[in-house]
């Protein structure tokens, strides 16, 4: 069943997906399209489904690891990995075959080991450098996102953001939002130019943040569980470390073509 | 707890599950039960540092009256105010000692 695996690659991690039935692969394909890769795999997820009968309960999201060894939930669908082997088992229940929001969270999850944070953020390629717009559902991520025109749009409901020796990159993700698949057409990344955190108003506006408020603002739309303490803390330097290297501000914007002059002018 | 009758011997201890950090002065706190991140200004943030389960109340006014330019009074008030706060968050403790005691 290995044969023939599909690889989705995200934010430079090139999962191979494993034990999938030929129905589940066609759709994992389809719905990864833009981010199935050729590349070498670096972490194996193999996929099975969950038979054992569990009393139905209503659990919370939760990402936790100890010795090496790191486990996911996302009701109903499980993951457990370890990080030297880059192995995950999923087990997932009734429905997708590969769980978005479960494969989201392992994404977060690798991207938060490696010094990263999967940000509840859209994000839009201007002049070459990635802005990323943060914020609570409904705060504009994805109005900017339809806003950008001819500029490319990297997602407008999940942006992964990494480190490099020089600079950090903004990465698109298959996680898209209200603006539906076509907010996650290409797998392409760009050099992070800055982070807004978004208000919606009647006039433009804006503040720079410091870095502890730039943390403050971004901890919340980290789309990982942070009620382990290590996955809190790694989270808290990935953080730190972003926010000292970044600049970010407090953005009001009316949703008009003229916020693309307006960032231009920011110091 | 009756904070007003607030013993200046207590000592009120981080919770160590509570990952934590400074950036520049200020701090960030992290409730894990919740996931909730509380920002702390520099005064704050220098309370909660000396929230180490050795320094009472007495000590803690103490030292921020000796860094910060402000009424001792006012800077006593405000210090147990932002302990009962951190303790009403159960982000500290309360440790209770016998006079005189120390750690």
């Amino acid at each position: 069943m290995a044969e023939g695996a599909p690889c989705i690659e995200v934010a430079g991690f090139v999962f191979r997906v494993t034990g999938l039935a030929a129905p589940d692969r066609a759709w994992v394909a389809e719905r990864f399209a833009p981010f199935v890769s050729r590349r070498v795999p670096t972490v194996t997820v193999a996929v099975a489904a969950t038979e054992r009968y569990r009393r139905g309960r209503v659990a919370r999201p939760l990402a936790t690891w100890c010795n090496g060894h790191f486990s996911l939930a996302s009701h109903p669908s499980r993951a457990t990995g370890d990080l030297a082997g880059r192995r995950v088992r999923f087990r997932v229940g009734p429905g997708p075959a590969l769980n978005p929001d479960l494969f989201r969270m392992l994404c977060g999850f690798l991207l938060a080991r490696a010094g990263g944070v999967l940000l509840h953020a859209s994000a839009v390629v201007v002049r070459g450098r990635a802005w990323v717009f943060s914020g609570p559902s409904g705060s504009g991520k994805t109005t900017i996102a339809q806003l950008a025109g001819i500029r490319p749009v990297l997602n407008d409901e999940t942006i992964a953001l990494r480190p490099g020796p020089r600079a950090y990159s903004a990465h698109a993700t298959p996680f898209y939002g209200s603006g539906g698949p076509g907010m996650a057409r290409a797998n392409r990344r760009a050099p992070l130019g800055g982070l807004c955190f978004l208000r919606k108003a009647e006039r433009f506006s804006h503040r720079r943040l410091s870095p502890a408020e730039t943390v403050a603002r971004a901890f919340p739309e980290v789309m990982l569980p942070k009620r382990d303490p290590r996955v809190a803390a790694e989270l808290l330097g990935a953080l730190a470390a972003l926010a000292e290297r970044t600049p970010a501000y407090e953005l009001a914007f009316a949703p008009r073509a003229e916020l693309w002059e307006y960032l231009d002018g920011l110091d | 707890m009756d904070w007003t009758e607030m013993d200046w011997a207590e000592a009120f201890p981080r919770r160590r599950s509570m990952p934590w950090r400074t950036l520049d002065t200020e701090a960030l706190v992290v409730d894990v039960k919740s996931g909730l991140l509380y920002p702390l200004n520099s005064v704050g943030a220098r309370i909660w540092e000396l929230c180490d389960g050795a320094r009472s109340v007495d000590d803690i006014v103490g030292v921020v009256a000796g860094e910060f330019a402000a009424p001792e009074a006012t800077i006593r008030a405000d210090t147990v105010e932002f302990i009962e706060r951190l303790a009403d968050a159960k982000l500290v403790s309360v440790e209770r000692r016998r006079k005189g005691e120390s750690r």
